[in-house]
């Protein structure tokens, strides 16, 4: 590792192992370089860390990761892994769990079997789309970190007299005689460079003229706020920072969010629709929906929080919540999700008829949600047993329930009283007469249902409501993290993007003008820059002839 | 006359002095080896002359963009019509940035079609202002779908560069097997954007000619709880069908060359809104294409780059070179704030997420990968030039992808934008 002999430039500066131009005067040191074509300008030709000799295991990792080339890899694989889960739509577009198997083969047939079985339906959650990523990370911290350091120290401390081969294979060089003494001609073309806000640093007849050194900072500012972006998604893996949850309230009713001490109250859901004057001629008669909105209230459960107790709520936020426009409290976010314009039951208030002797009592309130358990109802006594809010026939013929909204709700009680056996007879009852119906009441409760007889008494002793609403509940804590990543990419981004880091060299040796300039992009930008300054101290070149040919970076 | 008519009539403005211009672009450049006249006054006159005119279609489509705006009361960029005028709109803005910077007339010649074409393509869509829809409502729609669009103008500058670029390079003469295959793939290109062309010719043919056609298809879906349900939909044609959408009935039909129905159908795996008729438009367009190109091949008897390279001579292929990488330099930054940046804190104030995997958003994220590995290729050694072009090219195929293709093939929470 200490081959100092073939490291030492003749300049006398010692340069590390890997350095293609001197750090001190710039004179090419890899000869594998063509004579007289324009020299490899990257990064200064500065040595890293990444082309050290006798790699060990770690160095093999960290030279492998600060390639350009193996970057340009992982982006090119990242991309196109992605395109893969755009085919089908991908699981977590289904907000309910269902077959998902099935799902895949009956709508897209034998691809969508493959599909799904190659774990491609959860393209983005899969091991390999999650290492691509993570390799990205890697790669990010150690590109910059590989490159910044040195590039820092190589720029801190610029040499303003270069070698002349350095100069002269420069991308864009212009030389000439010049009969004026050299200092006063460097003096004059100075005064130029510094009126384009160049800083300029002269050593008798060289000059260093440099502008927008800052720029170079851009892409390494950039990979940083990507890297923070990168790491601020991984955190929301984190117990506890993020939520992402569902409610459907109906109107007028208020409900816990799971996981939280915090009710949600709506109001009131509207939706509007856009007149038939609002609407150009081709759509009119179509139901455009024009505003979604949820009157919501927020409150904190201050004591009976635990289920079965009746909660005691304190207000603590309200909002019309619309598309564009959620509730947010303390990180605490309610977005407008969907909507049901289906009515849905909220109570009954039926009488319990005696069948033999026509005797009616009640009526008494049932409630589809928290029900009361016991009702005495004149010589009757009624508990309740089971309910069902959608009630299904399962497969093995008993009852179940298809989910928690009352869309055929079911009750069954626990009838005592007279001509009734003393430990009670059970009692199915359903509220809705398409219900009662479909499933047979009569039929299920038997010799009973000649008995007694639970029967809702007309409209005005059924209460339900219009409209439910269905909010997505949200907590994001990695959030802010996500936005500072991003702000902090865009800046290195625009930072690297519109600003060039521009020098240019010169030198005069006995009446012989060098000079070479070099940036990191637009080198069109580059070469008006030294035409201009020519121009104005009289000396006319078209900018085009100053290209030395090579690459545009 | 109202603003919203006003504004139709400066959009019709904007198309014709974009043809001029192009016109008077193409004058500039072949003009310079016409006979008595000194080739670089010529180009300078004509350059002038095309810049004056295009610059008058910008400012006619300005005026078109915010009179719409005036008269509806909404920024015009909400539904495909809209979208893609705001999007010729911005490739003229970015074309007049990098005019502004570089002063080659060739760059218009380019250019100025594109926006055309794009022009007309916006035109098939339906025109009048539609309401907008709640999760539209929102003043991230002006912000995210503007600079979105004005980064991707970016980058079809770049293309059209590069293109110019490819058309520059490629040896016509040369029978080395590299030459016969760029040839190809420069004439595939240059089919491509006929099959473009083709695409709009069929579309204003038939619609001129008033053809009609509507079938009845039986569509099944199953919704998110898992249940299967089924519904008829008509489905209207203004092509005559070749294909007929999936699981379909003919209900009516005009005779077109005789035929009133046809026996093939879609494929059931495409899911896009309306995909049977997506996919008839897409072979009609191949047809009319097609035969347009055969019909230049005719006349031209060569292949449409080797009429197009002699143009290009004297044109210096660096400059051309640096132009391309330029404009995506400039683009990226800016798409990156309108289409991701911009997205993000829109689509978590609208939908409670900042990324969702929704396809847009996926394409959007693979454009920006793209233009970011094209950045990073152009640092390697070997990358400037031919391959780089080749990048900036295939580039605009993909950003065409997202904000074409995507809506074409694949359903999502972007399917407002209905296509033909």
């Amino acid at each position: 590792m200490l081959s100092i002999h073939n490291t030492k430039c003749e300049c006398g500066h010692q340069n590390a192992v890997g350095t293609v131009l001197c750090e001190s005067c710039g004179k090419p040191l890899m000869e594998d370089q063509q004579q007289n074509e324009p020299l490899e300008m990257r990064y200064d030709g500065i040595a890293r860390r990444s082309q050290k000799k006798n790699q060990n295991l770690i160095d093999r990792i960290w030279s492998f990761f600060s390639s350009v080339k193996i970057a340009i890899y992982l982006i090119v694989l990242t991309f196109l892994g992605a395109t893969l889960g755009t085919i089908y739509p991908q699981e977590n577009t289904f907000i309910n769990n269902f077959d998902i198997a099935a799902y895949y083969e009956s709508t897209y047939g034998t691809p969508g079997k493959i599909y799904q079985m190659l774990g491609l339906s959860h393209t983005y959650e899969s091991w390999w789309f999650i290492t691509l990523l993570v390799m990205i990370g890697t790669s990010l911290v150690i590109c910059s970190l590989d490159r910044i350091l040195p590039l820092y120290r190589a720029l801190s401390k610029q040499q303003i007299r270069k070698h002349l081969q350095f100069i002269n294979r420069q991308k864009t060089v212009y030389s000439a005689k010049v009969d004026e003494p050299a200092e006063a001609w460097v003096e004059q073309f100075a005064a130029q460079l510094k009126r384009k806000r160049y800083r300029v640093h002269m050593d008798g007849s060289a000059l260093l003229a440099e502008k927008n050194r800052f720029s170079r900072w851009g892409p390494y500012i950039n990979h940083i706020g990507l890297i923070l972006f990168l790491l601020s998604i991984l955190a929301r893996s984190l117990p506890g920072w993020q939520m992402d949850s569902y409610i459907t309230i109906a109107d007028g009713a208020t409900v816990p969010i799971e996981g939280t001490n915090y009710y949600v109250k709506n109001e009131k859901f509207t939706v509007d629709f856009y007149t038939d004057d609002e609407l150009p001629p081709e759509l009119k008669g179509q139901a455009r929906a024009k505003l979604y909105e949820t009157a919501a209230v927020l409150y904190t459960c201050s004591s009976g929080c635990e289920a079965g107790e009746t909660p005691v709520l304190e207000e603590v936020a309200r909002h019309d919540i619309i598309v564009n426009s959620p509730l947010k409290y303390k990180g605490l976010k309610l977005y407008q999700f969907d909507f049901d314009l289906t009515p849905k039951l909220i109570s009954v208030k039926p009488m319990l008829i005696n069948k033999e002797t026509g005797e009616q009592y009640g009526p008494f309130e049932l409630t589809m949600k928290d029900a009361a358990l016991n009702y005495e109802l004149g010589p009757y006594k009624m508990r309740l047993i089971a309910n069902y809010m959608d009630f299904a026939v399962g497969e093995n013929g008993e009852p179940t329930t298809l989910g928690r909204e009352p869309n055929a709700p079911a009750f069954v009680f626990l009838i005592t009283g007279p001509g009734l056996p003393e430990a009670g007879q059970p009692y199915m009852y359903f509220p809705m007469q398409k219900d009662k119906e479909k499933f047979g009441q009569d039929q299920i409760n038997g010799a009973l249902a000649s008995k007694v007889e639970i029967k809702v008494d007309g409209m005005q002793n059924v209460n339900f409501s219009e409209a439910s609403t269905s909010l997505n509940v949200r907590v994001d804590k990695a959030l802010n993290f996500v936005w500072v990543g991003a702000a902090i990419s865009m800046i290195g981004l625009l930072m690297g993007s519109y600003w060039q880091h521009r020098r240019i060299w010169l030198r005069i040796d006995d009446g012989q003008l060098s000079l070479g300039a070099h940036t990191n992009k637009n080198w069109y930008g580059m070469r008006a820059d030294v035409a201009g300054a020519l121009q104005k101290i009289g000396v006319t070149v078209d900018p085009k002839s100053l290209d030395n040919g090579g690459n545009n970076a | 006359m109202s603003l919203v008519d006003l504004s139709s009539d400066a959009f019709i403005a904007a198309f014709f002095l974009y043809c001029f211009a192009f016109l008077f672009y193409v004058i500039a450049i072949a003009g310079k080896k016409w006979s008595n006249r000194d080739p670089f006054q010529h180009e300078k006159r004509w350059g002038r002359i095309a810049f004056i005119t295009s610059s008058l279609g910008l400012a006619a489509h300005l005026t078109f963009f915010f009179t719409r705006w005036a008269g509806s009361g909404q920024i015009p960029t909400s539904n495909m019509y809209e979208f893609m005028t705001f999007l010729g709109m911005a490739i003229m803005i970015a074309f007049t940035i990098i005019y502004a910077i570089y002063r080659k007339a060739l760059l218009g010649m380019f250019s100025l079609p594109l926006t055309v074409i794009i022009v007309a393509y916006a035109s098939v869509f339906p025109q009048e202002v539609q309401p907008l829809i709640p999760a539209l409502n929102s003043i991230w729609l002006k912000v995210h779908v503007t600079t979105a669009a004005l980064g991707e103008a970016f980058f079809a500058v770049g293309f059209a560069a590069g293109l110019m670029y490819l058309l520059r390079v490629v040896d016509f003469n040369s029978e080395t097997k590299e030459a016969r295959r760029s040839r190809f793939w420069v004439e595939f290109s240059l089919y491509t954007i006929i099959i473009i062309i083709g695409f709009l010719v069929a579309v204003f043919g038939f619609r001129a000619a008033g053809y009609e056609a509507q079938f009845s298809q039986e569509m099944s879906t199953v919704d998110a709880k898992g249940i299967e349900s089924s519904k008829v939909e008509t489905v209207d044609y203004t092509l005559p069908p070749i294909v007929k959408p999936y699981n379909s009935e003919v209900v009516h039909a005009d005779s077109f060359l005789g035929m009133t129905d046809t026996k093939l159908e879609a494929p059931s795996w495409m899911n896009g809104v309306n995909a049977g008729r997506k996919l008839n438009t897409v072979i009609w367009s191949i047809i009319a294409g097609t035969i347009l190109y055969g019909l230049l091949r005719l006349v031209f008897r060569k292949p449409l780059g080797a009429v197009i390279h002699p143009v290009m001579e004297g044109v210096d292929p660096d400059d051309l070179d640096e132009i391309s990488y330029r404009a995506i330099a400039i683009g990226f930054p800016i798409f990156t704030l309108g289409a991701l940046i911009f997205a993000m804190i829109w689509a978590n104030i609208a939908w409670g997420r900042f990324w969702g995997w929704d396809p847009k958003e996926v394409w959007a994220l693979i454009s920006w990968l793209y233009y970011s590995a094209y950045l990073h290729f152009r640092l390697s050694r070997g990358w400037q030039g031919l391959r780089s072009s080749w990048l900036a090219v295939i580039g605009f195929v993909v950003i065409l992808f997202t904000l074409v293709g995507v809506n074409l093939v694949i359903a999502g929470l972007h399917s407002y934008a209905g296509t033909n």
